[in-house]
């Protein structure tokens, strides 16, 4: 499903030039549950950006769903970041003035979904987050861990291949955390892919497989045990 | 998609109120005065019978000395004389019309004692102004041939001078003395608006001449004769005399003085040239003419273009609000870009979860065209009360000599106006929000996703 060979990412400027990913070579299965953890500074968010469709790369190939990212029009990448991936950031990134139903709506508007099929996948998404009941309040109405389910719900909303979420307990205290993990583990196991970027060993454990970044390099320690839960599944 | 986005651009303006409102100021200022000098411009552009003046030509004939410098444009061309004027009305020529006039200026009286005696001026004119230039009669008529060449002390008067004088009522068959001359009324013009007086050549802006006399009645009795009087070195020292005395030698001089005017078809422009030029070779050959023949039909639309061309201060104080509203539009560029890039946390945002660069671009486009609307309407309505003040400062710089109704017009906004106020305002806001627009929508989404 999301398959990286030999790719690159050089951030240059007039004086230096930083190698952020050395030849990754990455293959993510669908209905896996990823976690990549490392230090700060290793490249985890670089990772996440250039699976994220947000930024482009110099080197080597990215097939996402069978399709290679590399080369691709700023529109192509718009729409497929809108229909095949979905982003949980650590900060929510909520719209504060939005009430919880027209954030959910944000990317099903990009999609031109007619407004019948936003509502009930919109009502389902906050359903399955358990704020079915709050859709017209606004986020900072909500608790941390609360805007965090909202921003799962948008993710999710548009059925898409994968999830992203980046340090998606960071700002949560480790109740929340723990209810935000149980909620991605349920979307995993319904067969949703997700990649987690976290600096919480305990959460990365949780995960199928853990992916290391380190200095720009990817090791994947712990592929045999999740190929084999995979196998299981 | 269009709704969503005009949704989210209604929710943009209010969302900056301040700046929203900044911007729409920084517009509606720079496009007001700009307004103010376009409508005053535009006014003062446009050419008096529109349906004709390509057919209505002032002609001057170069019978200046061997020694006399060249013209360097027909505007610099010397008037008509007194005997070519007269040798022209004989021309036959169907379809042809010819007028000429010169000014006069004396005291005016009325019967009625209330009535104080007024200096004046009056246009000088010959019965076939009034058809050519088409003036509007409320009351009576002009004068015929008849009339004319018997040299009746007949006149026509302003709608302005029958109010005055008269209390608007009809008021042909009265009489009015100017010096101590009495005259008859025989027509009285209705409102003539002529954004200025091109006539008599001056193109100065305001109204017509209150007063109508027949040549025939100025020459025979003498009437003052306010003129330029172009002469040769003979009559020079005495030309300045003209005005009042000599008026033999005025009528056999070469001093040109009298405006002619010619009102020819379309077909019949070359013919009247040839007609022209045969007169002039004619003429030459009687000892007048000592030139190389040359002629200027020049139409009313070329002499409008050329005034226009030479308004110095319409034309520095156009500069002057161009590069005032371009300054204004600078400003509205930074408050745009201020309120723009406030919001690239969110449009990094909405670019991570799937809107393209173009519906990025679309709703901003929809909110400065918002913006541009409303600076256009505020505009105009700033532009409203600057005519005004332009028309109070022109009313005082005429020392109140004028009235308000005669220049008015050329302080008026008219639909073709505010139609170019509305599309300038809107159309520059879009050139303003293009540098703003484009720079958000170059910030890179995952540069703003990951801050707190």
């Amino acid at each position: 499903m999301l398959r990286m060979e030999n790719v690159s990412k050089i951030y240059r400027t007039e004086l230096v030039e930083t190698h952020a990913l050395r030849k990754v070579d990455l293959h993510i299965k669908s209905g896996e549950f990823v976690s990549v953890t490392g230090p700060s500074g290793s490249g985890k968010t670089t990772f996440l950006n250039l699976a994220g469709a947000l930024e482009t790369f110099e080197e080597g190939d990215y097939f996402l769903d069978g399709q290679n990212v590399k080369g691709l029009s700023d529109d192509k990448l718009s729409e497929i970041r809108n229909q095949k991936i979905g982003f949980i950031f650590q900060s929510f990134n909520l719209l504060p003035d939005l009430p919880l139903f027209d954030n959910v709506d944000v990317p099903l508007r990009y999609r031109g979904m007619s407004a019948k099929e936003r509502k009930e996948r919109i009502e389902h998404a906050l359903e399955t987050v358990g704020l079915a009941s709050r859709m017209q309040h606004l986020p900072t109405q909500l608790s941390g861990g609360q805007q965090q389910r909202v921003a799962i719900a948008r993710a999710i909303a548009g059925d898409p291949l994968f999830l992203l979420a980046d340090e998606p307990t960071g700002n949560l205290d480790s109740l929340m955390a723990q209810q935000v993990m149980e909620l991605l583990e349920d979307i995993n196991s319904k067969g949703t892919t997700i990649i987690m970027v976290t600096h919480d060993d305990q959460l990365a454990r949780r995960a199928h497989r853990n992916i290391q970044i380190f200095d720009g390099q990817v090791s994947d320690i712990e592929k045999s045990v999740a190929d084999d839960v995979i196998r299981s599944a | 998609m269009f709704s969503y986005n005009f949704q989210l651009a209604l929710k943009s303006l209010k969302e900056r109120p301040a700046l929203t409102l900044l911007t729409i100021l920084a517009i509606a200022t720079g496009l007001g005065l700009y307004t103010t000098v376009k409508t005053m411009s535009y006014q003062s552009s446009q050419v008096p019978l529109a349906h004709k003046s390509k057919n209505i030509f002032l002609l001057q004939m170069d019978n200046r000395e061997i020694t006399a410098d060249a013209v360097e444009h027909q505007a610099r061309m010397v008037d008509t004389t007194y005997k070519d004027t007269l040798n022209l009305m004989q021309l036959e020529m169907p379809g042809v019309k010819q007028s000429f006039n010169w000014s006069t200026y004396g005291i005016l009286n009325v019967e009625d004692e209330n009535i104080n005696p007024l200096q004046t001026t009056a246009a000088v004119v010959n019965s076939t102004f009034f058809t050519m230039f088409e003036t509007p009669f409320l009351y009576g008529n002009g004068w015929d041939k008849a009339t004319e060449e018997g040299g009746e002390a007949v006149i026509i008067i302003s709608k302005l001078m029958n109010d005055k004088l008269f209390g608007g009522r009809n008021s042909v068959g009265e009489s009015v003395r100017i010096n101590t001359h009495v005259l008859k009324i025989i027509g009285v013009l209705d409102t003539w608006y002529l954004n200025s007086k091109f006539y008599n050549r001056s193109f100065w802006p305001g109204y017509p001449d209150n007063f109508f006399i027949p040549y025939t009645f100025a020459m025979d009795n003498n009437l003052p004769r306010s003129a330029g009087f172009d002469c040769w070195a003979a009559n020079a020292d005495i030309s300045r005399s003209f005005r009042t005395e000599n008026k033999g030698r005025l009528i056999n001089s070469e001093c040109a003085w009298v405006t002619f005017w010619a009102e020819v078809p379309e077909a019949k422009v070359t013919d009247y040239r040839q007609q022209i030029m045969s007169y002039m070779e004619s003429e030459k050959a009687l000892g007048r003419f000592p030139r190389e023949l040359e002629m200027y039909l020049t139409n009313l639309n070329d002499q409008y273009n050329y005034v226009n061309g030479r308004n110095q201060f319409l034309n520095t104080f156009s500069v002057l609000a161009t590069l005032f509203f371009a300054v204004c539009l600078l400003n509205a560029v930074g408050i745009l870009l201020a309120k723009f890039m406030r919001r690239k946390k969110e449009v990094s945002l909405r670019r991570a979860l799937g809107a393209k660069k173009k519906t990025i671009i679309m709703q901003h486009l929809l909110e400065v065209i918002i913006i541009g609307f409303l600076g256009g309407v505020l505009g105009i309505v700033i532009s409203y009360f600057g005519l005004q003040g332009m028309l109070n400062i022109r009313i005082y710089s005429s020392d109140y000599t004028v009235r308000v109704e005669d220049i008015q017009p050329l302080f008026q906004l008219n639909w073709v106006m505010i139609g170019n106020a509305f599309a300038t305002g809107i159309v520059c806001t879009i050139v303003a929000s293009i540098y703003p627009i484009w720079r958000l929508c170059n910030v890179p989404p995952a540069s703003q996703l990951k801050s707190q």
